[in-house]
């Protein structure tokens, strides 16, 4: 700032009055050491306030007046007798000191507080959400567990009741399939819509075949066999399995044969016949 | 009261580095009027301001040669012992906000009305400017000079932005220099 921006600021006249901070007192100081004018604008209305100042005059009572000659004679009478003891008391020229408003006293006061609150609020919920965190997880992936489960004894349902639903149709035949002489035990089940022709087999009792064999259905159509198709074992919770459709069939069998089925059974691998009427 | 010779500011000072007591008498015959006014207008309480006006002298007296001449006159320098010394009796009082205002609300009172106490100084004078100046242009000078306001309390006590008081301030004081040029 050069010297009339000094003059024009209102910098003077904060500082005459007492308004001016510590900061701008310095800072018009300064200014007032590096420009006369300043320096002469300032003089001027200080002159002016301590006129105002003079104006406002009132005599102090008369005793003020007596007391202080009193002390300091004595004050001087003692300091002869070198019996003075000196008193420092001068705090204050030109101190300014600084009186933040009581309102901003509290808020910095609530501020700290509310700062030191948020810290221990953070430690205690940083523990907390770790320990959530942890929890979650596990209920994350308990809960993953149930839903898959969930899925899946939803498809063994879905598949239940479609079987349910073929065995339901009132068209449907069952041949029942007993074992031949080699294998007593095993059991199947041939159902046959009579209707639309289709063909399930359900497995009652057959020995789990050898890696690279196959149990394969035959029906029996006028003395010769036609291949059903082979039973997919992949599918271990399959009820029924959908063989091919036929017309018209005097029996069924199985036979076990190699992987993918054969053109023609082997027939002393027949497991389980039945006749179809 | 008044002394028949009168010193130069700079015989003042020397006699008062002297210790010499008869300058003393005349520096309080001198100036005391005027830093009385200041303590009463800053305390508003008699007892109060005579306790200031005696510490103040007591402390020019004993504390002289820590006055730089170069640095202002003297005068200024005993208004400014006055004016803190009386602020920090006001504060140290625990004088709040509320009862800076009511001080001040006491004063305007007695601008209106009963001037005629001081038997030593121009009432017509001061009459004359006060009632020349508008109400806030007295109140934002006193709360600052008496009172030792800072800006934000101004502000808030005037109901004015933060930003203006500077303002304010220099239009008022621009005004009481005018007025003081016609008394």
């Amino acid at each position: 700032m050069d010297a009339s921006r000094f003059i024009s600021s209102g910098l003077i006249e904060a500082y005459v009055s007492g308004l001016a901070t510590s900061n701008e007192i310095e800072e018009l100081e300064r200014a007032m050491a590096q420009y006369p004018e300043v320096r002469a604008a300032v003089n001027d209305c200080q002159l002016d306030m301590e006129q105002y100042i003079i104006l406002q005059a009132k005599p102090a009572p008369a005793f003020i007046r007596q007391n202080l000659l009193q002390t300091i004679a004595d004050e001087e009478t003692a300091r002869e007798n070198g019996t003075y003891v000196e008193t420092s008391e001068f705090p204050e020229e030109t101190k300014q000191t600084v009186y933040v408003n009581s309102a901003w006293r509290w808020a910095a006061a609530a501020a700290i507080l509310l700062l030191l609150g948020s810290v221990a609020m953070n430690y205690i919920f940083f523990g907390q959400i770790n320990d959530y965190k942890g929890r979650y997880e596990a209920l994350l992936s308990a809960q993953n567990t149930l839903a898959s489960e969930s899925n899946l004894y939803r498809a063994r349902m879905e598949q239940m009741e479609h079987t349910i639903n073929i065995f339901k149709d009132p068209s449907m035949k069952a041949v029942r399939m007993p074992g031949t002489k080699p294998f007593p035990t095993a059991l199947a089940t041939v159902y046959w819509n009579q209707q639309s022709k289709e063909v399930f087999l359900m497995a009652n009792n057959l020995p789990a075949p050898a890696a690279n064999k196959q149990y394969q259905l035959w029906a029996i159509v006028d003395g010769k066999p036609v291949d059903m198709g082979v039973l997919e074992t992949t599918n271990t919770t399959e009820l029924l399995h959908k063989m091919k459709s036929i017309e018209n069939a005097e029996m069924f069998a199985i036979t076990l044969e190699k992987k993918g089925g054969s053109p023609a059974p082997t027939l002393d691998q027949m497991y389980v016949a039945g006749k179809a009427s | 009261m008044e002394s028949a010779f009168t010193y130069t500011e700079s015989e003042l000072v020397q006699g008062l580095k002297a210790k010499d007591q008869k300058v003393f008498g005349y520096l309080y015959d001198r100036y005391s009027p005027a830093l009385y006014g200041v303590a009463l207008k800053v305390l508003n309480d008699e007892s109060n301001a005579n306790d200031v006006l005696q510490e103040v002298f007591l402390k020019i007296w004993r504390n002289i040669d820590r006055y730089d001449e170069s640095k202002g006159r003297l005068f200024t320098w005993m208004l400014n012992i006055t004016r803190n010394s009386a602020i920090d009796t006001l504060r140290s009082k625990a004088h709040k906000m509320d009862q800076k205002i009511q001080d001040i609300g006491d004063d305007v009172h007695l601008y209106t009305g009963n001037l005629t106490v001081h038997p030593s100084v121009d009432h017509l004078g001061l009459s004359k400017v006060l009632e020349k100046l508008t109400k806030e242009q007295r109140i934002i000078i006193d709360l600052a000079y008496y009172k030792g306001c800072t800006q934000e309390e101004i502000s808030k006590v005037l109901e004015i932005p933060l930003g203006t008081v500077k303002t304010r301030m220099r239009n008022a004081i621009i005004q009481l220099r005018n007025l003081l040029k016609l008394v």
